[in-house]
């Protein structure tokens, strides 16, 4: 299968109140290969939650279509024990302990009590297992959500947010496991509002505006559409550098302070001999790479939109 | 699906609510056998009427607990939670229809049962035992299956309402709102359609007895059958918008 996610010209539209309508998603194509970490990022409002809803048959598209493992919604049956999901906020019932309400949703698919114990432990929760969800922070009944996705073993894992509400500890967990999944030969689809998880995370990325895509690819490909590599400089005397690297015949300007270089981090080495033949130490170099954030404004305006998600 | 129904079965019996009001029901079935024994005056051929008053109580907690079954689970979110582990419907709905329905069904007859017993106990100890013959107990026995029965149709109203709502108050509401203000008003202004109100032929239903409700024009099955009828209607309109409508 080449792709495990197909979504071609999917459309959601929401009625509101005096016949309005609320566009969602507005015609979206997506297409998620099996196997790694796959994020899906958009400003709040860009139609990622509406999507996912789309792909696990909870909500009906207005037009177009999608395909889960090969499957359309009203096949979903057919693939729905090879899929673990997340949508928003997990819900468990409160007064039942984290066991229970596993081996309540475990029951459904004939999932055994060994493999909720297995998955208490992955998501570090084997210790209160036993204990009330009510009693839970925000974060443990997030790993919660996270190990009911699992409970299934699946071939997909459709995470949405699933950061939301984890401290810094629970956010390295979170990533640590999504990139084990990943590389387990699974498919992690997670969107995300936190940029710097899903770079540190992701293998691929689609970027959603307005219900629109408008960016995809690899990681470091949607990071260096637009944006020329280069380098940048920091030492004491800025003009003097600029000097010399204008005499060595490297591109440079004056920025804040540093001096950015027009060559690509490949070539620091030249930089850096250029200028200390000529008695100038530099005090910092690094990549002038955008960073996801970056790339993120920059396609989506900035701005997040209201609406339905 | 063996599987979901006994998924939704265990999640039927382990809710709060069916356990605290089971834990009432039982408080007052102890409280109603203590102050009989103490008053030394309870006739046991008298059950079938105690039996008949209770079914309003039973009525009541199976309106409750049907629409809780659903209402509480659109409130908290868990049916995304289902879906997402078997996304067809029809089969979702079912299996807690199933859950609901019975667990009414069966906790009626069972508090009714525990009520008779507890009954029975105060009269043979301090009261009076005369006249419980076998036709007694064929009429208790009939009377505590109606009651049951009518429960059920109750909860299987309760579920409907609150899966269209998504909400157990809306059912709750409702239900209040057409039983007490919309059929009295009925009653009052279009005597002429009282065979279609519920109140009316639920009362037909648990008397049973056709004289004491000549404005139903119905047998006892009658009014039983239209009850269930209305009921399954309820249910049918509930899997439909179900079925058609998103999950938020």
């Amino acid at each position: 299968m080449d792709t495990v996610i197909e979504v071609e010209g999917l459309r959601k539209e929401y009625r509101r109140v005096r016949g309005r309508r609320t566009v969602a998603v507005d015609g979206l194509d997506l297409a998620v290969p099996p196997g790694g970490v796959f994020g899906f990022l958009g400003p709040n409002g860009a139609g990622k939650t509406t999507t996912i809803r789309c792909l696990l048959g909870l909500v009906r598209p207005t037009g177009g279509r999608c395909r889960l493992l090969g499957q359309e919604p009203a096949g979903l049956h057919k693939v729905i024990g090879r899929v673990g999901s997340i949508v928003e906020s997990p819900a468990m019932y409160p007064r039942f302990s984290a066991r229970r309400n596993l081996e309540l949703l475990g029951r459904i698919s004939g999932v055994g009590r060994t493999r909720v114990r297995e998955v208490l432990e992955e998501v570090g929760l084997a210790e209160r297992a036993d204990d009330q969800v009510k009693t839970y922070s925000l974060g443990m009944k997030q790993r919660l959500g996270i190990a009911g996705a699992l409970l299934k073993d699946p071939e997909i894992l459709i995470l949405d947010e699933p950061a939301n509400g984890l401290d810094p500890a629970g956010i390295v967990e979170v990533r640590e496991l999504m990139r084990r999944l990943g590389t387990q030969g699974r498919t992690v689809f997670v969107s995300s509002h936190i940029l710097n998880e899903v770079q540190q995370t992701a293998d691929r990325v689609a970027i959603l505006a307005k219900g629109r895509q408008v960016a995809t690819g690899p990681v470091h490909e949607v990071l260096t559409a637009g944006h020329v590599a280069g380098l940048l400089v920091r030492l004491d005397d800025v003009p003097e550098g600029l000097r010399i690297l204008g005499e060595a015949g490297i591109d440079a300007t004056a920025d804040d302070g540093l001096i950015r270089v027009g060559l690509p981090p490949a070539e620091a080495a030249r930089v850096t001999r250029t200028l200390a033949d000529r008695g100038l130490y530099l005090t910092e170099l690094r990549a002038d790479e955008a960073d996801l954030e970056t790339v993120f404004l920059e396609l989506t305006g900035g701005a997040s939109t209201e609406g339905p998600r | 699906m063996t599987a979901l129904l006994a998924s939704e079965f265990r999640r039927f019996r382990s809710r709060r609510l069916v356990k605290v009001l089971v834990g009432l029901e039982l408080l007052a079935i102890v409280a109603t056998g203590v102050i009989v024994f103490l008053t030394q005056e309870y006739a046991l051929v008298g059950l079938p009427d105690v039996l008949m008053g209770t079914a309003l109580v039973l009525v009541s907690v199976g309106w409750m607990l049907g629409a809780s079954a659903i209402g509480a689970d659109w409130h908290a979110g868990h049916l995304t939670t289902i879906l997402t582990w078997e996304p067809r419907r029809g089969r979702v709905l079912f299996a807690k229809i199933a859950a609901a329905l019975s667990g009414v069904f069966v906790l009626s007859l069972v508090i009714q049962a525990l009520l008779g017993v507890a009954l029975a106990a105060a009269a043979a100890g301090a009261g009076s035992t005369a006249g419980a013959d076998s036709a007694w107990l064929a009429e208790s026995v009939g009377v505590a299956l109606r009651a049951a029965v009518l429960s059920t149709i109750f909860a299987g109203f309760g579920f409907g309402l609150a899966s269209a709502g998504r909400n157990t108050a809306v059912a709750l509401g409702v239900g209040f709102g057409y039983l007490v203000i919309v059929e009295n008003l009925v009653r009052g202004l279009r005597p002429q359609w009282t065979p279609w109100l519920l109140t009316d032929n639920s009362g037909l239903f648990i008397l049973g007895s056709p004289i004491d409700f000549p404005q139903v024009g119905r047998s006892t099955v009658g009014a039983g059958v239209y009850l269930a009828a209305v009921g399954a209607a309820l249910l049918l309109a509930a899997s439909v918008l179900f079925r058609a409508r998103d999950v938020n």
